[in-house]
């Protein structure tokens, strides 16, 4: 039967791309994992903590692929967080449009200031790239208070639809849950084929010496742009979804901490990996909210301390260990990835080629 | 509104005196110690916090000529022992130095919310009172802001030209494994020119929060970095000249702009931030700017 | 036309004059070599003629177009291949990947449609310089002198028309040395047309493969003539050697 066939080549397919390889399939029992999770009948606001965890992965991964692939340190990623908000929320108060409409829209309008923000930051080096990426979270704050009539100014745009409003209000939280987890999904897979492809090999090239690629014929300038508008897809995305998760766009989405957050998820989970930015995100959002609210109660005043013991943190994993902990952990993994797949391939093509030289001989 | 071109005048170069004197900070540790400290902001912040602590109005209840010194000095520490746990071990490692800075600006952000809570703090009035020059109200605090900061900017020019310590901040800057093979010991180097660097950024801190908004909050970290970054990469990364001159432009830039429209006032720092992006789009290196030697 | 021709070349850094009003000239199929003591601005020449900088006076003329100005990759694209003095292996890459990376651009993916992937183009590519071996190790591991031969296989990736060397015995023992010689009169043998510029400071190497050899001296041409001519030119061998005994 035609279906037994198909079913039989997707799983073929599926056993030699994850179930080879010992990194994916940890990764793929985790997805699962996380999917059947709700089995455990957690509180909405467990719930509402993994949604946000979710979409701060996606953020992170966005980051993670412009510095960890590229080099491109941008230190003001919120920028397109705050920007996927506000394009959604705007586009819903003074026109009315629903989510699944305005957050499509918000997607150009990443893409437009991806080009804006890259395209300087490709024609300066290190430092100055992460400084003028610095500045442009501020300029559109800037923006934004300027235009308060139209942009709710300090207070924000507020009551923005949730994705399901036809659901019982409780069970949005579980809706959103898996929406988020599935956006997650796609995100990872569409960065990782990205990252493992002929492409990638050229970006970890430009990564590694850019005068040599320019040397080979690479166009740097055009594959950092395209990296550069890739990441601002995704971290829009995110930023776009936030705003009707939590009903609220502000302009503290385009904060410093916003920020710095990927920058700091992605050092414990480990620079330039996609698992990486993923777990750190979780690890996150769940001592954020989770452990800390459980375990220990904290006074008020104490709310600043999180940051600052997580800013701390950084600063001494930074000096330990500049490339992430986890790291190590996934180098390892990695290395037996790559090992193996060029090897599936490579294997392959050392056959052939022993073959050629045998009939050469 | 009408526009006084004398207000401007006056004011654009008030302003661009502090100005000049906080970016010169900033400018110095990257032309000695190739560091973009995003923690620049923050001494500044900590400059004029601890200029309330120690003031009148705060705890210790000096006067304010030594409140203002006490608390210069102790920034000074602070940033000498800032740059010695967090920069030195990872010197050279330009990435991880902004994530280090960035995460300390982060850091310092936190704790003054800590310890003095999020409601602003006043900083009192250095001297009561004010003069008319060209009729425009001057306060004596303003003009003693610009005097102070004029002198301390030449004073660390020839610093810099004349006594051995400046002149080895030159020639580390020019190169640093020249100035060692030289014999200079290039960390002492560094870490005095942190202190220096710390030390001009409470100093601009405290004359200018006292001379214009009286106010600190935790959040004040970022408008001095930022007008930092703006002129010194207006100027040139490493350039004395540039940072004087790079000042009083983005000065009178935001003066000219603020004086337009009143709500402008929210986008001051935008100005000199989109200054900062047109220079970098078309001419990198800023007026002056030379890779990372520190000239005259 | 000549494929190579460079007039009244000259670059400046500040007050130090690198390349000073320098002419010459490399046809299609020349083997030239370009020697040298240190500083004599070789490497800064290259530079000026693959885009890596921009020269201050003159024109530098490929296949009778000028290129001077134009930026790096794109001159790569148009049929000019350079190596490094000191090596530049992309460290994170397996060594096959290093050679994919130049099969990525525009002028090496042309011939990839009929091969099918660029893995194989890479293998062969690879083979060319001997490096089969290592293909699948990743280039941080790879010694200096393996480097060197992966250094040209990236160049050779992109099917240059002209092939500029800078260096290519550097740090190599005589075994290696022999073997590159072979390699390199072998590439020129596969593609007759192609131009190879090669500046080294190994004479009994470069000696052995060069038709022509151009001898430069603080930024200026001083001789230019057959190897054996050189080898015997008084002016030269001052050069080399210092003051005349």
């Amino acid at each position: 039967m035609v279906s037994a066939y198909f079913l039989k080549r997707i799983y073929l397919s599926f056993a030699t791309h994850v179930f080879d390889v010992p990194a994916r399939l940890a990764a793929f029992l985790l997805f699962l994992l996380l999917i059947f999770f709700p089995v455990t009948n957690p509180t909405s606001q467990i719930l509402l903590l993994l949604t946000l965890a979710n979409l701060g992965a996606i953020f992170a991964v966005s980051w993670d692929l412009l510095v960890g692939r590229t080099g491109l340190m941008s230190l003001g990623h919120a920028v397109f967080f705050g920007l996927g908000a506000y394009v959604t929320a705007l586009l819903f108060v003074h026109l009315g449009l629903p989510p699944y409409i305005t957050i499509p829209l918000s997607i150009p309008v990443g893409v437009l200031v991806a080009l804006i923000v890259g395209f300087p930051s490709l024609r300066v080096k290190g430092p100055y790239l992460s400084l003028i990426s610095f500045a442009f979270p501020l300029i559109l704050t800037g923006i934004i208070y300027y235009f308060k009539e139209y942009t709710g100014g300090e207070r924000g745009l507020y009551g923005l639809p949730s994705f399901f409003p036809f659901l019982p209000y409780k069970d949005q939280f579980l809706a959103e849950y898996w929406f988020t987890l599935l956006l997650l999904f796609i995100s990872g897979v569409i960065i990782y084929r990205i990252a493992n492809s002929e492409t990638g090999i050229v970006l970890v090239s430009i990564l590694d010496d850019e005068l040599a690629s320019k040397a080979s014929g690479i166009n740097v300038t055009k594959y950092k742009i395209m990296t550069f508008v890739i990441s601002g897809i995704f971290a829009t995305i995110a930023g776009s979804v936030q705003a009707h998760i939590l009903r609220v766009a502000n302009t503290g989405m385009l904060e410093a901490t916003i920020s710095f957050i990927p920058v700091i998820v992605t050092i414990f989970g480990g620079i330039g990996t996609l698992y990486g930015p993923i777990v750190g995100a979780y690890f996150l959002q769940l001592l954020d909210g989770y452990v800390l609210g459980r375990i220990i109660t904290i006074p008020p005043d104490w709310v600043y301390a999180k940051m600052l013991v997580y800013a701390l943190i950084i600063i001494i994993l930074i000096i330990l260990w500049p490339r992430g902990v986890a790291r190590f952990v996934t180098d390892k993994l990695e290395d037996l990835e790559e090992a193996r797949d060029i090897d599936e391939r490579g294997s392959k093509i050392w056959k052939k080629y022993k073959k050629k030289k045998e009939k050469v001989v | 509104m009408v526009i006084e071109i004398e207000a401007i005048l006056i004011f654009g170069a008030i302003s661009g005196a502090s100005l000049a004197l906080l970016a010169l900070g900033f400018t110095l540790i990257y032309g000695v110690a190739e560091v973009v400290n995003f923690g620049h902001g923050s001494l500044f912040m900590w400059g004029a916090y601890l200029f309330f602590f120690f003031g009148p109005g705060g705890f210790l209840q000096l006067d304010l000529l030594w409140a203002s010194i006490l608390a210069v000095v102790i920034v000074a520490a602070i940033s000498v022992i800032f740059y010695r746990l967090t920069i030195h071990p990872i010197i050279g490692d330009v990435i991880a130095g902004l994530v280090v800075t960035i995460a300390a600006a982060l850091v310092f952000e936190r704790l003054v919310l800590l310890i003095f809570g999020p409601m602003k703090q006043y900083i009192p009035t250095f001297v009561p009172g004010f003069t008319v020059i060209a009729g425009v109200k001057v306060t004596y605090s303003q003009l003693l802001s610009f005097g102070i900061s004029l002198l301390l900017f030449l004073s660390l020019w020839i610093f810099i030209r004349t006594v051995k310590i400046g002149k080895a901040m030159r020639a580390v800057a020019q190169d640093r494994e020249v100035a060692m093979l030289m014999g200079i010991n290039t960390n002492r180097v560094y870490m005095i020119t942190m202190a220096i660097s710390g030390a001009l950024a409470a100093t601009a801190g405290i004359l200018i929060t006292g001379s214009t908004t009286g106010e600190a909050a935790a959040y004040m970290w970022l408008r001095p970095l930022v007008v930092s970054f703006s002129v010194v990469v207006l100027g040139g990364l490493g350039s004395i000249k540039g940072t004087l001159i790079g000042a009083f432009i983005i000065s009178y830039a935001e003066t000219i702009f603020v004086s337009l429209d009143p709500s402008f006032s929210y986008l001051r720092s935008v100005v000199g931030l989109t200054i900062m992006v047109i220079i970098l789009l078309v001419r990198p290196k800023g007026l002056f700017g030379k890779r990372i030697e520190l000239e005259e | 036309m000549h494929l190579l021709e460079v007039e009244n070349l000259s670059k400046s850094f500040g007050g130090l004059t690198a390349v000073n009003n320098v002419s010459f000239h490399v046809d299609e199929g020349e083997i030239v070599g370009i020697i040298g003591p240190n500083g004599a601005g070789k490497t800064t020449l290259f530079h000026l003629i693959s885009g890596f900088l921009n020269p201050d006076s003159g024109t530098v003329k490929f296949k009778g177009e000028n290129i001077a100005g134009i930026a790096p990759h794109k001159i790569v694209n148009k049929g000019i291949a350079r190596t490094f003095q000191v090596v530049r292996p992309f460290r994170h890459l397996p060594v096959i990947a290093n050679v994919m990376v130049a099969l990525k651009s525009p002028r090496g993916s042309r011939k990839i449609e009929w091969i099918k992937t660029s893995q194989r183009k890479a293998v062969d590519m690879l083979e060319n310089v001997g490096l089969t071996e290592l293909m699948l190790e990743p280039a941080e591991n790879v010694g200096h002198g393996d480097l060197k031969r992966l250094e040209m296989a990236r160049a050779l990736a992109t099917e240059p028309d002209l092939l500029m060397l800078d260096e290519p015995f550097g740090g190599l023992n005589p075994l290696e040395t022999d073997f590159l010689t072979k390699s390199i009169q072998r590439i020129h043998l596969d593609h007759p047309t192609r131009g190879i510029v090669i500046v080294e400071h190994k004479l009994y190497a470069l000696m052995k493969i060069v038709k022509r050899v151009i001898v430069f001296h603080q930024g200026e041409k001083i001789a230019e003539g057959k190897p054996e001519e050189i080898a015997k030119n008084k002016k030269v061998i001052e050069v080399y050697m210092g003051k005349a005994m």
